[in-house]
């Protein structure tokens, strides 16, 4: 046996056992595209054992038998135009023109191999070179077009076509062109040509775990920063994205269980949640059975959304359920605007990325979990403070309240003629007035966490309030230097609050910069905005704690062993009381050192000129007149 | 007159006020110091043969002070005299002789300060 006789008899058993692996399949799972692949491979197999047979009974002499080999062949390009068609929808031309085309070249072989062999053999060679060219290109193409495995069994499909295809036009050349042997040549193409279809149509496991392996891992790199995603559906979007591009499909939708209801929601287009009842589409019938489906035409599966389908191009869907042990996350689906021959391939992808996502769902999901319990402990931990700080805040005062009354009680025991002392009732006095207004800014707070805060809004000039405030402080011996507009600056405030923020502000700015220069006051109106600013001159907040410093019981680590008082709410209120107001409060550094407090509220027009007289609230009483109400 | 000087080292003038008075009453001798720095000051001058300390103080807080105290050589008595939780701990840190917790009454002072005086 020569080499060729070897290479010759290894082709004809690849090519026979080829069939025999699609026909398994398609009978396994049958589609139109798997018996398009049988009828292919089962052209050629057939020419095979025709051949192989007639030989040992002596027959092939017979013209018959001539014709119907060259029948038999002849179907390859049509089978593989049928092929092209199943993956990517040729003109609607194509096929019934390719199957005329093959009974006339068929019909051909019986009558006029005998007569005119050039004849036969030149439209032979045309009808492969074009039809079966053709196919090979749309092959190639979608194998570009295409990604993951897909795009790897098309490209060796191409391969393998083209090489069949050279194998064939050869015989028939060699045939032509006589005093040229190019024996060798059809055989070598053949056997490659049989190795490459085997690669595309019927990949051991081996080659299919190799061509897996990139995707998958392409698709966990993708979806390795999803955990630090806040948002779920910016992860479930990403995950979508990664597994269609692991498939090489058009598209892929997520469908996430939400427990007690029976509704899946997904990510819409505009990127908001939608739910739909868990039975809804196929990814329903996937998350309700709990098994993949394979739709090989979705909207003959599911009538009843087609319109959806046609919207996203989805002709083929399959899905599989996203679950982790008992849990049934939802169900994760992928859609193409083609049916894939290598469906049962996709189907293993799917189901190892839906394991997957259902991996990286829950983790996100104790992630969420270990934060909010991480939160928990912040909130616990500061109301623990809060309560040490507020009992110690309260007992300063009380110290004093309780030693001053026993010694008055004392000095009363052993001389109850002797002159009040003043000074012991003052200070015994003040620090009660202390202990009252720390408790009121307990309650203000608990008030204002419950969001029962009573907010009094009425059109009120700032600079009424910035001058009360001055003057208060005034009357305490404290010049602070104020700065207000000549205009009116009007907006709607709750009065008493807005001056409990200024008052809390100064307060600050009087703790913790005292003896350097006293603090400033100053109002604006800046496009459409009442602007105040407390300026101080003091220690200044460090730059990371210029936000943490308006949370709830926070204090700046500066200032925390300035003075023992202070319990962090006066900021805390400030920030909620102009909050509510729909105004900001932040602060910066003063130039120079020091901090500069800014409170912006909406401010209101100015009343026309021909508005009724005292419409307007004069300062510097504050009123409840409300000028601009209406 | 007992003749007992006590220094009340403590940055609320209220504070320092009522605690004068309590001490005086009793025939203590009272001298007074705002925060840790102004103590020190006050000490070379007074003598105090007891101090009342509190400790958390702008400039230089409780800790600061009886470092230096000890630094300086003297083994004056400390009472210290907090509203925090940790008053006990606190008095152990600094290897003060007794501590009255905030918001004492008139009783807990003078027996806390009684109780670390030199006997006359």
């Amino acid at each position: 046996m020569t080499a060729l006789e070897l290479i010759s008899l290894a082709n004809q058993v690849l090519f026979v056992g080829l069939f025999a692996a699609v026909l398994v399949r398609a009978l396994g799972r049958p589609s139109r595209a798997a018996w398009d692949t049988v009828l292919l491979f089962g052209s050629i197999a057939a020419v095979v054992v025709l051949a192989r047979v007639s030989g040992w009974v002596g027959l092939s002499d017979q013209p018959w038998l001539t014709g119907v080999t060259l029948l038999l062949l002849s179907v390859a390009p049509y089978a593989m135009i049928r092929l092209v068609d199943d993956f990517s929808r040729t003109p609607r031309w194509v096929l019934p023109a390719g199957a005329i085309a093959f009974a006339l070249v068929g019909a051909l072989g019986f009558v006029a191999f005998a007569t005119v062999p050039q004849l036969y053999e030149i439209v032979t060679i045309a009808w492969f070179l074009g039809v079966g060219g053709y196919a090979a290109y749309a092959f190639g193409r979608a194998a570009a077009e295409s990604g993951g495995i897909t795009r790897r069994r098309m490209a060796a499909v191409a391969i393998g076509a083209v090489l069949f295809i050279g194998a064939i036009v050869t015989v028939f050349a060699d045939a032509l062109a006589t005093g040229v042997s190019f024996e060798a040549v059809p055989q070598l193409a053949a056997f490659f040509a049989v190795i490459a279809f085997f690669v595309g149509f019927a990949p051991p496991s081996w080659i299919r775990r190799a061509w897996r392996e990139p995707d998958l891992r392409r698709f966990l790199e993708r979806s390795l920063h999803l955990s630090a995603l806040a948002d779920e559906r910016r992860a479930v979007v990403e995950i979508q994205r990664a597994a269609a591009a692991a498939l090489g499909a058009t598209g892929a939708s997520i469908g996430l269980a939400i427990s007690g209801r029976p509704v899946l929601r997904y990510v819409g287009q505009d990127g908001e949640w939608i739910e739909y009842p868990d039975d809804a589409f196929i990814a329903g019938r996937a998350f309700r059975e709990q098994r993949r489906v394979v739709a090989m035409d979705a909207t003959e599966a599911d009538p009843e959304n087609a319109a959806v389908y046609r919207l996203n191009a989805a002709t083929t869907v399959i899905a599989a359920p996203i679950t982790s042990e008992e849990r049934r996350i939802g169900a994760l689906s992928v859609y193409a605007d083609r049916a894939p021959i290598f469906v049962e391939d996709d189907l293993w992808l799917l189901e190892l990325l839906a394991d997957h996502t259902a991996v990286l769902l829950e983790s996100r999901k104790l992630a969420a979990v270990e934060s909010s319990l991480r939160a928990r402990e912040e909130s616990a931990r500061l109301k623990e403070e809060f309560l040490s700080a507020a009992a110690h805040d309260l007992r300063t005062p009380l110290t004093v309240v309780l030693g001053q009354a026993e010694l008055l009680e004392r000095r009363a025991a052993r001389d109850p003629t002797a002159p009040v002392d003043a000074a012991g009732l003052s200070r015994l006095a003040r620090e009660a007035r202390r202990l009252r207004e720390l408790v009121t800014e307990l309650l203000d707070a608990q008030r204002l966490e419950q969001g029962v805060a009573v907010m009094d809004p009425v059109t009120t000039d700032l600079r009424g309030v910035v001058e009360s405030v001055g003057e208060r402080y005034h009357t305490q011996g404290i010049d602070l230097k104020t700065v207000v507009p000549d205009a009116p600056v009007l907006a709607s405030v709750d009065v008493p609050r807005f001056e409990q923020v200024v008052d809390n502000l100064l307060e600050n700015a009087l703790k913790y910069a005292a003896g350097s220069v006293l603090p400033e006051v100053t109002l604006v109106e800046d496009e459409g905005e009442g602007r105040l600013t407390v300026i101080d001159h003091g220690a200044g907040v460090p730059e990371d704690e210029r936000e943490r410093i308006f949370d709830r019981f926070y204090r700046a680590t500066n200032v925390q062993a300035v003075t023992d008082t202070g319990i962090g709410l006066g900021l805390y209120i400030c920030r909620r009381v102009v909050e509510a107001h729909g105004g900001r409060i932040w602060v910066e550094p003063t130039p120079g050192g020091g901090s500069t407090f800014i409170v912006v509220v909406p401010a209101q027009r100015a009343p026309e000129p021909d508005a009724p007289a005292g419409a307007t609230v004069t300062l510097p009483a504050i009123s409840g007149e409300a000028a601009a109400d209406a | 007159m007992r003749d007992v000087r006590v220094l009340i080292v403590d940055d609320e003038p209220d504070i320092r006020a009522t605690v004068s008075a309590m001490l005086e009453i009793e025939g203590y001798e009272v001298a007074e110091a705002a925060n840790g720095a102004d103590a020190l000051h006050v000490l070379e001058e007074r003598r105090p043969d007891v101090i009342l300390l509190d400790m958390r103080m702008p400039v230089l807080d409780g800790w600061g002070f009886a470092a230096e105290l000890r630094r300086r050589g003297h083994g004056t008595p400390i009472v210290v005299m907090t509203a925090a939780r940790d008053a006990a701990h606190w008095a152990a840190e600094i290897a003060a002789a007794a501590f009255v917790a905030k918001p004492f009454g008139f009783d807990d002072l003078i027996a806390a300060v009684e109780q670390v005086s030199p006997s006359a």
